[in-house]
C-alpha cells in the first residue's frame, strides 16, 4: 500500500494496480516512501478528466481575475508551508537545505503569483488595424490551449512543478502533471496547495508512475493539446516524435553545456566566485549549468589556482544542514555517470584540477555512493566530456585567446541553454553575449531565472519559452477574428474572385 | 562497433515485441542522465547521423557518429537489463519495472 496517492479529478486515489514504487534519501540511502505506481489506465483517467473539466467545466470561462485569486491563494498556502516542504525536497532529492529555503520554495510562490498576475492583466483581446476596404475589423484574441500535459524532472521537482501548473491553469488550461519518479514527494505538496486553494476538480490532476508507459500516454494521447516536457534532450526527441503524431504543441527544456566565458579585464576574484556557483550549484545538476569555463589565456594560470583553492572549501554534508554546500547528487547511478565521464576525460587526455570521486571524509550516517566531489577538468572543446551533458559536478576549463574564439567555442555545442560573461566593460560583454547562440545570457551573474524573464534553449536544448509573457502566451492559442462591416452586398467586390453570378 | 545483447536483454526486447504493435529500435543515448544508456522505442526515427551498429533479438541497434568514432573496434559492448533501477525515461521496458543498460569490454 502506497504512502501517496495519485489525484485525479479533485480525488485522491489509488492507482488501478494498487502497485507502488520506492523513494529513497540519496544521502543515507534509506527509503523514504512508497509512491503510488501509476499505469496507462490511470494516466487516460487523468487526461479524461482534464479534458471533461475543460470542455464543460468553469474553469475557462471564468474571467482571469477569477483565476488570479486561486493563483495567489496556492502561493499563500506554499508560503505558509515553507520550512515543511523544504525539507521534504532536500530530503527526497539530495539538494541543500538552503537551496529549498532560499529558491525553491520562494521560487515556486513567486511563480504562482507572477502568472496570477498575467492572468489579472495580460490582455485577452487585442484591436488590431481595421481593413478599409472590403471594410473589416479585427481583432485577435488569446485563448486557453486545452488540456496540457506537465512532465517534469528530479533537480527542482517543486519549482519545476510551478513552472508546468502556475502558468497552464493560469491561462485557462487544465492540466495532467506527472513528476519525475526519483522525486515525487514535494509535488505532492504543490497539488495539495492547488486543491486546499479551491481550484476546481479537474483542473490540476497527478499521476506518479514510469516515463515508458505515464509519460508516453501523456506525450501522445489524441486528448491532449499541449505537452510541456523538461528533462534530458534524449526524452525531449521522444516526446516531440510522440506529439508529432496528432500535432500537439510543444515546449521542451532540454540539457545544455553552457560556457561561462571570463574576458580579460574581468574582476578575477568575482568571476572565481561566479564560475564556481555557476557550476556546482546544486552539484551541477541544473540544465543550464556553467560546465564549460573559458578564461583568457592572459589569466587563465592565477584565475584557476583561485578557482581550485576557492573550490575545495565548499562543504559537502547533510543537505538537511545549513553548514552544507553540496549534498548527495539525486541517486548513486548520478554519481556513477560523473565517475564515468571523467573516466573518460581523463582517457581523453583531460587534466584533473581537483576532485574526480567519491569524498572520502563524509560525517557517519551519510551515505557515500550518491555524493561526489567538485570536480574540475582541464579540458579542449572536442572532448567528449566538454561536450556531453554530465548533469553533475564537472567543470571543463579551456583557454583562449580572443573574444572571437572564446565566442566560437562556446557556440561550438549542440545545446545553447544558458551562458555567462565577466567583465568589467558593459559594451563589451553585452557584444560578446550578443554573439553567443543560447537562451539565456548572465553578465557578471549566473542562473538568475525570474519569473518575469522568459527561458529556454537554442538549438537542442528545447523548444519554446517558460516564464515571463512569453511563457503565458505559449500557453494560449491565438484567434484573429475579421468582422465585415460593409453596409451592402455591393462592397464585396472580393467575391468577383469566383464569379459574378455572385454578385 | 558491434553491439549484441544478453539473453536477459533479449528476453525483455521480446517481451516488448509482444505488447506493441509498431517497429522496434534501439538507440544509444548522448549523455546527461543517463549517459550512453540504450532506449528501446516504438516507431523510432533514426536520427541522420546514426548508423545501425548491432541487433538484440532481431531489434536493430542505432548509434549516434561521435560513438562509433570513439569505438571503431570494440565489439564487446552488451545491451544486458538492470532490475529496478531508474523509471525515467521513455524507454519501453521501464513500464516492466527494469531498464536496459550498456556494459563495454
Amino acid at each position: 500500500m502506497a504512502d501517496t496517492k495519485l489525484f485525479i479529478n479533485g480525488e485522491w486515489v489509488e492507482p488501478k494496480s494498487g502497485e507502488s514504487f520506492p523513494t529513497f534519501a540519496p544521502s543515507t540511502g534509506e527509503k523514504i516512501a512508497d509512491v503510488a505506481k501509476a499505469g496507462r489506465e490511470d494516466a487516460v483517467r487523468a487526461i479524461e478528466a482534464a479534458r471533461k473539466a475543460f470542455d464543460e467545466g468553469p474553469w475557462p470561462k471564468m474571467s482571469g481575475s477569477e483565476r488570479a485569486g486561486y493563483l495567489r491563494k496556492a502561493g499563500e498556502i506554499i508560503t505558509s508551508r515553507q520550512n515543511e516542504i523544504a525539507e521534504i525536497e532536500a530530503r527526497d532529492g539530495g539538494g541543500t537545505i538552503k537551496k529549498a529555503l532560499f529558491a525553491d520554495i520562494p521560487g515556486a510562490a513567486s511563480t504562482f503569483n507572477y502568472f496570477a498576475d498575467c492572468a489579472e492583466n495580460v490582455a485577452d483581446v487585442e484591436e488590431r488595424p481595421a481593413s478599409p476596404f472590403p471594410p473589416a475589423e479585427s481583432i485577435v484574441r488569446r485563448e486557453p490551449i486545452g488540456v496540457c500535459a506537465g512532465i517534469i524532472p528530479w533537480n527542482f521537482p517543486f519549482i519545476m512543478a510551478s513552472w508546468k501548473v502556475g502558468p497552464s491553469i493560469a491561462a485557462g488550461n487544465t492540466v495532467v502533471l506527472k513528476p519525475a519518479s526519483f522525486t515525487s514527494l514535494s509535488a505532492v505538496e504543490m497539488v495539495k496547495a492547488v486543491e486546499e486553494a479551491g481550484v476546481p476538480a479537474g483542473v490540476v490532476n497527478f499521476v506518479t508512475g514510469p516515463g515508458g508507459s505515464v509519460g508516453e500516454e501523456l506525450a501522445q494521447h489524441p486528448m491532449i493539446d499541449k505537452v510541456a516536457f523538461t528533462g534530458s534532450t534524449e526524452v525531449g526527441r521522444r516526446i516531440m516524435q510522440l506529439a508529432s503524431s496528432t500535432v500537439k504543441k510543444v515546449t521542451l527544456e532540454l540539457g545544455g553545456k553552457s560556457a561561462n566565458i571570463v574576458l580579460d579585464d574581468a574582476d578575477l576574484d568575482l568571476a572565481v566566485s561566479g564560475v564556481l556557483w555557476g557550476t556546482f550549484f546544486h552539484n551541477g545538476q541544473v540544465c543550464e549549468s556553467g560546465t564549460r569555463a573559458l578564461i583568457h589565456s592572459s589569466v587563465y594560470d592565477e584565475f584557476v589556482s583561485m578557482l581550485v583553492e576557492r573550490a575545495g572549501k565548499m562543504v559537502i554534508g547533510d543537505p538537511l544542514s545549513f553548514e552544507t554546500d553540496l549534498g548527495p547528487l539525486v541517486s548513486p547511478s548520478q554519481a556513477d555517470t560523473a565517475e564515468r565521464y571523467v573516466k573518460l576525460g581523463l582517457g581523453e587526455g583531460a587534466k584533473l584540477l581537483c576532485g574526480g570521486g567519491r569524498p572520502e571524509d563524509l560525517a557517519a550516517g551519510l551515505d557515500r555512493t550518491a555524493y561526489f566531489q567538485p570536480t574540475i577538468l582541464e579540458a579542449d572543446n572536442s572532448m567528449r566530456v566538454a561536450q556531453e551533458e554530465i548533469f553533475g559536478p564537472v567543470l571543463c576549463v579551456m583557454k583562449y585567446d580572443s573574444d572571437d574564439e572564446a565566442v566560437k567555442i562556446a557556440n561550438d555545442s549542440i545545446y545553447g541553454l544558458g551562458g555567462g560573461v565577466w567583465s568589467a566593460n558593459a559594451d563589451r560583454a553585452l557584444g560578446v553575449a550578443a554573439r553567443m547562440r543560447t537562451g539565456t545570457v548572465w553578465i557578471n551573474d549566473y542562473h538568475m531565472i525570474t519569473p518575469g524573464q522568459p527561458f529556454g534553449g537554442y538549438k537542442q536544448s528545447g523548444v519554446g519559452r517558460e516564464l515571463g509573457e512569453y511563457g503565458y502566451n505559449e500557453y494560449r492559442q491565438i484567434k484573429h477574428v475579421w468582422r465585415n462591416t460593409s453596409g451592402s452586398k455591393a462592397e464585396y467586390l472580393h467575391f468577383g474572385a469566383l464569379s459574378a453570378a455572385l454578385s | 562497433m558491434l553491439v549484441t545483447g544478453t539473453p536477459e536483454a533479449a528476453a525483455v526486447v521480446e517481451r516488448s515485441a509482444r505488447d506493441r504493435r509498431g517497429a522496434l529500435t534501439f538507440t544509444l543515448g548522448t549523455g546527461c542522465c543517463e549517459s550512453t544508456a540504450p532506449f528501446l522505442y516504438e516507431d523510432f526515427l533514426v536520427g541522420p547521423d546514426q548508423e545501425q551498429v548491432g541487433e538484440v533479438a532481431g531489434v536493430p541497434v542505432f548509434a549516434p557518429d561521435y560513438l562509433r568514432h570513439m569505438y571503431p573496434d570494440d565489439d564487446g559492448m552488451v545491451i544486458d537489463v538492470a532490475e529496478g533501477v531508474l523509471l525515467e525515461s521513455f524507454s519501453i521496458e521501464t513500464e516492466y519495472g527494469v531498464r536496459f543498460v550498456l556494459r563495454g569490454r
